[in-house]
């Protein structure tokens, strides 16, 4: 069979984006429960930093204000970051539908990116609120325009990262069917090595090694070390190209594994 | 006395069948397992990493907070194996197969408990072997008041667990749709259990001592094996020995909730 390479337009994208939000602005009592759930750890957070902070001497890099503003900005950066923007692909790759995707005139990558992002923007509106409310609850530091230009970047970045690894995930349900248990495990190996719920400069020296050597600290840690300004403005292109060579990596990762995946599907379905 | 004898009978079955789908579906118990493992690991970890910087949260050391996880991760994993079922009644009463159960002549609430899936005691094993470990690396000493009362705390612990779970699942009596109240009461446990209550401010402890007592499935037994007496004004270390009664008197509570849901619920109309 031969597929007539269709010429590349954004609009359907944009369409699938919107739909996307629309489809995620129908469970509200899940909006409620998601903002209440980083409003009661941004409490428990301080608290435990707070009680950490005041028996011991504190780490002359991260003073007491800057973890809780790690923490809170980490809780917020959350709501974006731990959708599973590409769960539809695992989903549909369950119920066979994905058979149907190919033969439309989309590129299916695309569409699942087009997809994600719309149900990650609906969540990013969250944000807002969520700080707004936070602010009740904690004090966070807000530092100049450069850092926080730069902090966007970062996030950005971040966040593609975040896009390859769990599509990497959800396309090995191209070969076996039940990755539950395994995207459950990684999203606890991103939070702890993506420094998300801890900073990695505090952990011991060997610890610190290995989670600045994996792809997680990409995704939560470079930003939030921005935004707390241990990373320093003459180590942002070194920072923002560490983060942009991981991005590269995984994307080509992903291209494979789709492709391989992809024939596999045309094979099973003749 | 016959009625007993049937439900035993029944209840010998439930296991049977577990353990038989356990071990026809191999793979996917080595994943399961492997996620449990991780989940505690990951946040242990995430304790000793913490506390490697901070030696000291509130006077506990990593020795005592081991030794606090280990109480509740133990009590969480006994409810995990024998009640974990009692989560499963909402999505039984949406798809329609609860009232399949009013019909039949045993206990509705026994038979939704037995109604087998994959359960397996993985988790209960894992936090046996957890809990002797921080036992012995907490230095606690273990005497006769220890052997009698650590299993009826653990035993009281499991039932707080369940009344909530119990709780919950009636919920679905009226609202079909529990999933995100849940989520937030497993949170809020998870959260809150992890460090000693004695860091929150004096609404939070109150309410997790009396309104939802999850301080008594670890913190309170904890700091009376631990000989913490004397801890910022709070209530004697004893009470502790309370979380039987405790467990008892809101599986009660929770029950007592679940008949009148019960009285009232007329299916969803399918």
């Amino acid at each position: 069979m031969i597929i007539a390479k269709p010429r590349f337009r954004l609009e359907p994208y944009v369409q699938f984006a919107q739909k996307a939000m629309a489809r995620e602005a129908t469970y509200r009592f899940d909006v409620f429960t998601s903002i209440a759930s980083v409003l009661v750890r941004v409490y428990l957070l301080r608290m435990v930093w707070v009680a950490l902070y005041a028996r011991n001497a504190a780490p002359s890099e991260l003073p007491l204000h800057a973890i809780i503003t790690y923490s809170t900005v980490a809780l917020l950066m959350g709501l974006v970051m731990d959708i599973d923007q590409t769960r539809a692909l695992h989903d549909r790759l369950h119920t066979g539908d994905i058979a149907t995707d190919f033969m439309k005139p989309i590129v299916v990558p695309f569409y699942f990116f087009a997809d994600g992002s719309g149900e990650v923007l609906f969540h990013a509106v969250l944000i807002v609120p969520s700080l707004l409310l936070a602010l009740f609850i904690v004090h966070i530091d807000v530092p100049g325009p450069l850092v926080i230009g730069t902090f966007f970047v970062s996030f950005f970045l971040g966040y593609l990262v975040g896009f390859c690894i769990n599509f990497i995930l959800n396309c090995v349900a191209f070969w076996t069917l039940e990755i539950h248990a395994v995207q459950l495990i990684v999203t606890w190996v991103t939070d702890l090595f993506g420094g998300e719920i801890i900073p990695l400069v505090i952990f011991p020296v060997f610890l610190q090694r290995i989670a600045f050597a994996l792809p997680f600290a990409a995704m939560f840690s470079t930003p939030l070390l921005i935004y707390v300004g241990v990373i320093r403005p003459e180590r942002y292109a070194a920072a923002l190209g560490l983060q942009a060579g991981w991005l590269a990596v995984l994307a080509v990762v992903a291209t494979l594994m789709w492709r391989a995946g992809a024939k596999r599907v045309i094979v099973q379905g003749g | 006395m016959r009625h007993l004898r049937v439900m035993l009978g029944v209840y010998v079955q439930y296991w049977r069948i577990n353990i038989l789908t356990t071990l026809e579906y191999r793979e996917n118990f080595l994943l399961w397992f492997g996620f449990t493992f991780i989940y505690h690991g990951s946040a242990v970890l995430a304790l000793w990493i913490v506390l490697n910087r901070f030696p000291s949260m509130n006077g506990w050391t990593f020795r005592d907070m081991a030794f606090l996880y280990g109480l509740w991760m133990l009590a969480h994993a006994l409810h995990n194996t024998f009640f974990s079922t009692v989560g499963d009644i909402p999505e039984h009463i949406r798809d329609g197969e609860f009232d399949r159960l009013l019909v039949r002549p045993l206990d509705t609430l026994f038979q939704a408990i037995a109604t087998p899936g994959q359960v397996f005691p993985d988790e209960l094993i894992l936090a046996l072997i957890t809990f002797a470990a921080a036992t012995w690396y907490s230095g606690v000493q273990v005497d006769a008041t220890f052997l009698v009362f650590v299993p009826l705390i653990v035993a009281g612990g499991a039932l707080i667990d369940l009344a909530f779970n119990l709780f919950i699942s009636t919920v679905a009596f009226w609202f079909v749709r529990v999933d995100a109240l849940r989520w937030i009461v497993i949170q809020l446990e998870q959260e809150f259990t992890r460090y000693p209550i004695s860091i929150y401010s004096r609404g939070v402890r109150l309410l997790l001592t009396f309104v939802v007592p999850f301080a008594f499935m670890n913190y309170f037994p904890a700091r009376f094996f631990l000989h913490k007496a004397h801890e910022n004004a709070m209530l004697p270390a004893e009470i502790g020995l309370l979380t039987p009664a405790i467990g008892l008197l809101f599986v009660a509570m929770a029950y007592v909730f679940w008949r009148f849901g019960l009285n009232r619920y007329s299916g969803v109309g399918h």
